[in-house]
């Protein structure tokens, strides 16, 4: 045990003094996770602000602006009115509004008409988000409204008397805009997306301790460092153990320094710290045993690349390090539950949406640990011939 | 080098009074401070095994040096003793029975071409690999299975093997640790070990600073860091300047003489000759004679070896050769063709008429009398490349 923390605190010095490794376990994941949240930002909470110009100024455009004006529909969309075509086209340019709607003039009478105006929508390349829902405002009030003029006209058809024909058409002003979508947040409080991509950007990095590890031992091994370490009274396990005991002290502190500054810089929610924290230490084994793994599966420095980079970017891939989970297809969403990572973005979403404590990872936390328990076995069996010289 | 030998004769000492005081089994890494050489597995008494030891035996006592010491060595208590050790590579067989001994206070040379074996039999007397038969015994016990055993051995690869991002101390004092030093020990052994490769004043320098030289010089004075009872040294002047050669060469000597037990593998055999009071010529994974170099040179009786260097068709040139009275073999080296004759001065009038017939063109000629090289020609037919 003594060599192994020999071998841990050299591998630890010349790791601290490489300043790519400290870069890529990180700053790399700071950066990242900042970038991606700032992307992502909108996604959980869109909110934009549509220009409407009612040059109609009658009943039926009055109910599109009330429609509008709904709570749910206000949480989405703030409404300002513009006077005129072009001033809707000149804020849409400024980017004063995100999109613009034209009722014209006479378009309520239209409505009853054979000839119905129609409603223009102005939108901007530089919000095709805004540009769609409004589009599909739109669209849905057109749809509503020529339901109700068929109605309307079915109506008369069955007999109604004409003179009615005003009151139906009342009636159709005071339609409801359909509320197509409505937030809804598993947990008690909502997920932000820094809260999502700084654990995910930063187990991400995490993984590539396996990379830098295997390959530098690889190299350790090619330079004939082992060889002479194998020659002292240290052991193969030993040997290896130190080394993979060095690449767990350096990855917890990567993750942890992460979680720190995520949390006071960028407002991330790692949700309870001591659950956090076994979340991350368990994350960073499971990490610990993979390096040791690929340590005795690589023979060249190429090999350790080739199926480090294999391991780092397919957990990755499929643990939701990339993109939301919740978002990927079923299949996706059951083969990250495969990985140690997808387990730990899990419990890290629960701890940030829910709150919780140790009772809210424990599952995650067990499944992490069982896999790190697998792959450490495997590597335990291997570890003499990481050490073959 | 005054430590050194103050160190070796306390280390022979410990040797001998740790027979009866230390347990057998017991760890010295785990000893903080402990000498490595003071290891108890340093304590056990081993019982030669395999007739060469017996003929080591035999060299050990009394045999004079290269420079006419007497071989202070422990007569019949050889400290290594490997029998038939052999390795296998698929169809290869790299190293084919070979069986040597090294006592106390003994530099024991492999001497051989590159690919001979010498490597890999180092390679398992340090435990490093398994041999597919044979054994490697330390005072009785086998370095790849006991830790203590690798305690007492110091091995200094053929490649430099140190960590370049880290100071030539740290170096030190890393793999100092990995032998159980600790404290203040520590801190003064690296001194030492600085001290006695020069480089006090660069120790604070990371050793990807160093010339080639200076990391030469600090490989092997890593190896001797821990005062093992055998050094082992793996070509440790391939690709050295000549002055940082002879200096080392001269601090092997000194170090056999001060009571270590050191195993040296050369192709170099004016190394050999220099630094080694026995011999094991290796020749295709064989060690095809063993000896001091006097009794390695009697067996050629009073033939000359003769170099001549030349260019041309240097293959025709050596089959020329053979064909002469005279001419007991010729072998092509690097920069000619070396020949082991009964009359040197009688044979080379024949020579470059040979010469001329080939159509080489001679540069020079030398007549030497046997030597390491002219023993080598004789038993393999072959000459040691330069």
């Amino acid at each position: 045990m003594r060599a192994a923390l020999v071998v841990a605190g050299r591998n630890l010095r010349q790791r601290l003094r490489d300043r790519s490794a400290v870069v890529i376990a990180v700053i790399a994941p700071l950066v990242v996770s900042a970038l991606m949240s700032l992307a992502f930002s909108g996604v959980e909470s869109f909110h934009y602000t549509l220009g409407v110009v009612d040059a109609d100024g009658g009943p039926v455009a009055a109910g599109l602006l009330q429609a509008l004006r709904q709570p749910e529909l206000a949480k989405v969309v703030t409404v300002r009115r513009l006077d005129s075509r072009a001033a809707a086209a000149q804020a849409v340019r400024d980017k004063r509004v995100a999109a613009a709607l034209v009722l014209p003039a006479g378009f309520s009478a239209s409505v009853t008409g054979p000839r119905p105006l129609p409603i223009a929508t102005l939108t901007s390349v530089d919000d095709t988000v805004a540009g769609t829902v409004t589009s599909s405002i739109a669209s849905t009030f057109v749809a509503q409204l020529n339901a109700d003029r068929l109605s309307v006209a079915t109506a008369l058809a069955a007999g109604v008397p004409a003179d009615q024909s005003a009151r139906l058409a009342a009636a159709a002003a005071r339609l409801q805009i359909p509320v197509q979508a409505v937030q809804r947040a598993l947990g008690s409080r909502p997920l932000a997306a820094v809260s999502y991509y700084a654990p995910a950007m930063a187990i991400f990095f995490v993984l590539f301790t396996v990379s830098f590890t295997a390959r530098s031992f690889v190299a350790e091994r090619e330079q004939g460092t082992v060889e002479r370490l194998r020659a002292t009274p240290a052991g193969a396990r030993q040997i290896v153990g130190g080394t993979v005991l060095s690449a767990f002290v350096f990855a917890a502190l990567a993750m942890g320094t992460i979680a720190v500054v995520t949390s006071a810089v960028f407002g991330a929610d790692w949700g309870d710290p001591l659950a956090a924290t076994v979340v991350g230490l368990s994350m960073v084994l499971a990490v610990t045993a993979l390096t040791a793994l690929v340590m005795g599966l690589a023979r060249t420095q190429r090999q350790a690349e080739g199926i480090s980079s294999a391991v780092v970017f397919g957990l990755a891939l499929l643990g939701g390090n990339f993109v939301f989970v919740s978002v990927a297809p079923d299949v996706m969403q059951r083969a990250a539950l495969l990985t140690p990572n997808g387990w730990a973005l899990r419990a890290y979403m629960d701890l940030a949406t829910g709150g919780g404590g140790l009772g809210t990872v424990a599952v995650p936390v067990a499944a992490i640990l069982g896999f790190a328990a697998v792959v450490g076995a495997a590597a335990v069996a291997l570890a003499p011939r990481a050490v073959r010289v | 080098m005054g430590w050194m030998r103050r160190v070796t004769r306390a280390a022979a000492h410990r040797d001998e009074s740790s027979a009866r005081t230390h347990p057998a089994g017991a760890d010295a890494a785990a000893a903080p401070g402990a000498d490595a050489a003071a290891a108890p597995g340093a304590a056990t008494p081993a019982a030669p095994t395999g007739t060469a030891v017996v003929v080591g035996g035999d060299a050990l006592v009394g045999a004079p040096g290269p420079d006419g010491d007497r071989v202070p060595g422990d007569a019949g208590r050889p400290l290594l003793a490997c029998t038939d050790l052999t390795k296998r590579y698929g169809d290869r067989v790299a190293v084919d029975g070979v069986s040597f001994s090294v006592g106390r206070g003994e530099v024991y040379g492999l001497l051989g071409p590159n690919g001979a074996g010498k490597t890999t039999t180092i390679k398992m007397v340090c435990g490093l690999l398994p041999p597919d038969a044979g054994t490697v015994s330390l005072d009785g016990r086998e370095p790849a299975r006991d830790a203590a055993a690798r305690a007492r051995v110091g091995y200094v690869p053929q490649d430099v093997a140190l960590y370049p991002d880290l100071t030539a101390a740290e170096n030190l004092a890393f793999l100092g640790r990995l032998y159980g030093l600790r404290g203040t020990t520590l801190r003064e052994r690296v001194a030492e070990a600085l001290a006695l490769t020069d480089l006090q004043a660069r120790g604070g320098d990371r050793v990807g600073t160093y010339s080639g030289g200076m990391r030469r010089r600090l490989n092997i004075a890593a190896g001797l860091l821990h005062r093992p009872a055998l050094l082992v040294l793996d070509e440790p002047t391939v690709g050295v300047d000549p002055q940082s050669r002879h200096a080392i060469l001269g601090r092997v000597r000194e170090l056999g003489r001060n009571g270590m037990a050191v195993l040296y593998t050369t192709h170099y055999m004016e190394e050999a000759e220099r630094v080694c009071d026995r011999v094991g010529i290796v020749d295709r994974g064989r060690i095809v004679a063993e000896g001091t170099r006097r009794e390695l040179v009697s067996r050629l009786g009073e033939q000359d070896r003769i170099e001549l260097t030349a260019t041309g068709d240097l293959a025709d040139l050596a089959e020329q050769c053979r064909a002469l009275p005279g001419v007991e073999r010729a072998a092509v080296t690097d920069r000619g063709v070396r020949l082991l004759t009964s009359d040197g001065r009688r044979v080379l009038p024949a020579l470059l008429e040979a010469a001329d017939r080939s159509g080489a063109a001679i540069d020079s000629v030398e007549v030497a009398e046997a030597d390491l090289e002219a023993v080598f020609l004789h038993l393999t037919g072959t000459a040691l490349r330069e």
